[in-house]
């Protein structure tokens, strides 16, 4: 067996150590990953450039329309505020009362003997309540009954247009003077009446119901 | 298993190597893939507010027009009570159309006077003012007078009489002095 010298030990050694090289190594290494970390990134880059692209058409088309709708919400806004303003203005003109026809009433229930003086109306509690006081004289040979009748013919009228109608006398008196009514002498009264009532129409009761056939 | 010999140098540069390592990935989420990823997330925020916007908006546009086509009357109507008042402060108009009014009447001498004015307490009106008025009408007689008061109440829609006076004229016991508390309603300008 013939003697095998390896003269390029240490130059194979070194070869060896260079190629072990755990810097060298650790150096690929990071290339790898920094190759495949930029890949990544190139990938998540393409995807927000796409991205900010769809977002460029979705803000034109936004800027395009924007105006018009600016504009129709305002409208909208105004229209909203017109139509409450309507809806409680037209309230308030429903709940109104009206004394033309309380006084035309009051007139038709006032018979020749029974002058009124004075009148005092006044709404109530939010325009729901009427109070009205009168006053006047009433002459016949009974004055009090002619002030009394004029007092029920008022609840009557009144009823008919109005609810929770209350009339009570404030004062009835009979007076001294003689007062001469067609050729006849006749005592009077002094009468003051104080009315409330409700604007609202009474309610009117409910029909009974039909007695069902046996 | 075969034992990793090391030499210190060896041992030196794999530290080395780590500590590049950590320092790329630290370079790369801290200055490229993190912001990229924000810039990103921020579009697709403003994008989904602009689309939800943008939807939104054909609704707008839809209720609006319904709202115009619904509204008509309403419009009318407001505009017809605006309508009913003059430009200008209410002191200045009021008191001379009283006048006129009870003197087509035949009612003269009325006189209106301001007693307050105040804001109504409903917030729909609160471009509105609810003024208080006071009108003397120094004769009058019953039957003129009620069909006056009728004629005004119908006239004036968003007039109301609060108060209502009658008394008789000693010396003329067929004619009234009456004294009227009115409200109205005005729009504020």
């Amino acid at each position: 067996m013939g003697l095998h010298l390896n003269l390029l030990h240490e130059e194979i050694q070194q070869q060896r150590d260079r190629q072990r090289d755990p810097l060298k190594i650790g150096m690929m290494v990071l290339a790898g990953i920094g190759a495949l970390l930029f890949l990544y990134y190139g990938w998540n880059a393409y995807r927000t450039i796409e991205i900010k692209s769809r977002f460029a058409n979705v803000d034109r088309e936004w800027t395009k329309i924007e105006p018009s709708v600016t504009a129709a919400q305002k409208r909208a806004d105004e229209l909203t505020g017109i139509i409450k303003t309507t809806r409680v203005l037209d309230q308030y003109i429903d709940s109104r009362f009206f004394w033309g026809p309380l006084l035309q009433k009051i007139a038709r229930c006032i018979a020749p003997n029974a002058q009124l003086t004075s009148f005092q109306g006044a709404l109530l509690e939010d325009n729901k309540s009427i109070g009205v006081s009168i006053e006047g004289v009433a002459a016949g040979r009974e004055p009090r009954a002619v002030a009394e009748d004029l007092r029920q013919m008022l609840l009557e009228q009144l009823g008919q247009s109005y609810s929770d109608v209350k009339i009570e006398f404030k004062t009835l008196e009979d007076l001294d003077t003689i007062v001469n009514i067609s050729g006849s002498n006749m005592a009077m009264a002094h009468y003051a009446l104080t009315i409330t009532f409700n604007q609202n129409p009474p309610v009117k009761p409910a029909a009974s119901p039909a007695k069902s056939k046996k | 298993m075969k034992k990793l010999n090391l030499r210190k140098d060896q041992i030196q540069k794999i530290g080395l190597s780590l500590m590049g390592f950590v320092f790329l990935l630290y370079v790369y989420f801290s200055f490229f893939l993190g912001p990229l990823n924000r810039s990103r997330n921020a579009t697709l925020q403003a994008m989904s507010d602009r689309q939800a916007k943008l939807s939104s908006s054909k609704d707008d546009l839809t209720r609006a027009a319904t709202l115009e086509r619904d509204a008509k009357n309403a419009t009318t109507r407001y505009a017809a009570l605006r309508a009913l008042n003059p430009e200008g402060a209410p002191i200045a108009w009021f008191p001379p159309r009283v006048k006129v009014f009870f003197a087509n009447e035949q009612l003269d001498k009325a006189v209106a006077r301001l007693e307050g004015s105040g804001s109504l307490k409903q917030s729909e009106l609160s471009g509105w003012a609810k003024y208080q008025w006071a009108i003397d009408l120094p004769q009058a007689d019953y039957a003129t007078l009620g069909k006056a008061i009728a004629d005004l109440e119908n006239a004036e829609p968003l007039l109301t009489i609060t108060r209502l006076t009658i008394s008789t004229l000693p010396d003329q016991p067929q004619y009234q002095q009456v004294d009227l508390r009115v409200a109205n309603v005005i729009q504020k300008k």
